[in-house]
């Protein structure tokens, strides 16, 4: 695990909010037409003309999520969701500001991480379950239950640059979903795989693993997917926390902004 | 989780990657891993076959001289080279999961050692063949093995964290690397030079390595103190300075990803 100064929890925090964000801001600095050449970065260094810009995708954000609260983040492309998931897993450290939130609990639900269009199906299964987190013998015993959810019988021993893309994610998101729901699950646009029955099918699996009790946060920028699974709401623009609250409030007044 | 099933864990994970680094790299011939097997003997019977005349009289055994120090050389390439673009390959994979990055250098470095492994069936083979008689200095041979396996190492955590910055990196590095197996002694011997390059090769890590495995092997000599010391510095150095940089430059990484 990652060793991460936001992993101890004060004792004042012990019954308090599930995960606590304060004051986190993220800034990247990059570099004004980077040097990506030894040759061009010595040039500029002796010349002294480096020249930064701060781009800031974070700004001062604070908000608390309860145990058991389903949480939808809504925002445009760019606006800096996904930035905001990557420091709550503990991907990225904050420029300033922290996070109180026990990892271990913290399972990021993305599809098909890591899955090699050269190898089987089979090979992927233990590939990408191996990256996800399962243990061996985890996988040995639920393979045949992946492979029933993804409706692949008979394609395991093929490579998977054969697999139709319906295929692919269907592959990704049984193994996605087969482990019983962590405690805090993230979710990064997960809804909507494969053809229309699948789909039925998986979205179903979601909503089980939302409403079976754990904390959730999910991303997207879809407001009727937020409206309809969410008990909270969070409205990011341009890196600012915009509202926070109902969901169906906060998914008006972020329609409404979309027209103007 | 425990620390235990943590461990556990990542062995299981750098055993997948691993594997799929393995199946990649033959994914579309036939012979598949049998290629490590070959590849050495074949290149083996080349330089044989132009070298061991030229180099009869200072040379008693052309094609294993040759061979002990491929191998060795094949392993430092193989871990460095591949390593080296491993965070920027695995970029879509680095950021999502909760496993050190790490994990992503040993394995590039482990497929070269897994690697290693099958070459050195045929060395085996061919010391047979070649009727070297067996030793209890052989016994030392993994030793240095894993010291050069921490060189390779080290050096791959410098490179692969230095190339997420610059990517010329890589090119600079492969010019470096011709440059550095001529001055590694590999099919020739060094007794024939003379003054600074001679000091060179005899400064070079690879040589130290490559000259003990041919002592403990072929002579049955243990490596002198100097050489031990050579040995143990390059690859516990080396090691300590690539995991204390990319400790250091862990953040800035991500960030440049």
């Amino acid at each position: 695990m990652q060793k991460n100064r936001s992993k101890t929890i004060p004792s004042v925090m012990e019954n308090g909010p599930e995960i606590l964000v304060k004051n986190v801001t993220m800034q990247f600095r990059r570099a004004k037409d980077e040097a990506s050449s030894i040759k061009e970065w010595m040039v500029r260094t002796i010349r002294r003309q480096h020249r930064y810009e701060t781009f800031t995708a974070l700004d001062n954000i604070s908000f608390s999520i309860e145990k058991g609260e389903v949480v939808g983040i809504l925002g445009t492309n760019g606006s800096g969701k996904s930035t905001l998931l990557k420091i709550i897993s503990g991907a990225l450290i904050p420029t300033s500001g922290r996070v109180w939130v026990d990892r271990k609990k913290v399972q990021l639900l993305t599809l098909g991480t890591g899955f090699d269009m050269e190898l089987t199906g089979r090979e992927n299964i233990y590939l990408n379950g191996a990256i996800i987190g399962y243990p061996k013998e985890f996988l040995d015993e639920k393979f045949d239950e992946i492979v029933r959810f993804a409706e692949l019988e008979g394609f395991m021993e093929e490579k998977v640059r054969n697999y139709s893309s319906g295929m692919v994610s269907r592959l990704g998101f049984a193994i996605a979903t087969i482990a019983d729901t962590p405690e805090i699950l993230i979710l990064d646009e997960v809804l909507s795989v494969g053809d229309l029955f699948f789909r039925k099918k998986s979205e179903q699996r979601i909503r089980e693993m939302i409403h079976s009790g754990s904390t959730v946060l999910m991303v997207s920028h879809s407001p009727s997917v937020i409206q309809n699974n969410c008990t909270k709401a969070i409205w990011i623009e341009k890196g600012r926390l915009m509202a926070i609250g109902d969901p169906a409030e906060i998914c008006r007044a972020y329609e409404k902004r979309d027209r103007t | 989780m425990s620390d235990f099933s943590i461990g556990k864990q990542y062995a299981f994970v750098i055993q997948q990657l691993t594997s799929r680094e393995i199946k990649r790299k033959y994914a579309r011939s036939y012979l598949g891993i049998l290629w490590s097997v070959l590849n050495p003997l074949l290149s083996m019977a080349v330089l044989s076959l132009i070298f061991s005349q030229l180099f009869r009289r200072s040379i008693e055994n052309y094609p294993i001289y040759y061979l002990t120090g491929y191998i060795l050389w094949q392993m430092f390439t193989g871990a460095t080279t591949a390593a080296i673009s491993t965070l920027v390959d695995n970029k879509p994979l680095l950021l999502k999961v909760k496993f050190p990055m790490e994990l992503f250098v040993l394995t590039r470095a482990y497929t070269a050692l897994v690697n290693f492994l099958y070459s050195a069936a045929a060395y085996v083979v061919m010391l047979l063949v070649f009727q070297i008689t067996p030793k209890w200095t052989m016994l030392f041979s993994p030793v240095i093995i894993l010291l050069l396996f921490l060189f390779s190492l080290g050096l791959s955590y410098l490179l692969a964290a230095a190339y997420v910055f610059f990517g010329d990196i890589r090119h600079l590095y492969s010019v470096f690397l011709t440059l550095w197996m001529y001055c590694s002694a590999i099919f020739y011997p060094v007794e024939q030079l003379e003054g600074v390059i001679r000091v060179i090769i005899l400064c070079n890590p690879l040589y130290a390595y490559i000259h003990s495995l041919r002592g403990v092997v072929m002579e049955g000599v243990l490596p002198g103190g100097w050489e031990l010391a050579q040995m143990f510095m390059w690859g516990i150095g080396m090691m300590a300075a690539g995991m204390f940089i990319f400790r250091r430059s862990k953040n800035k990484i991500i960030q440049k990803l």
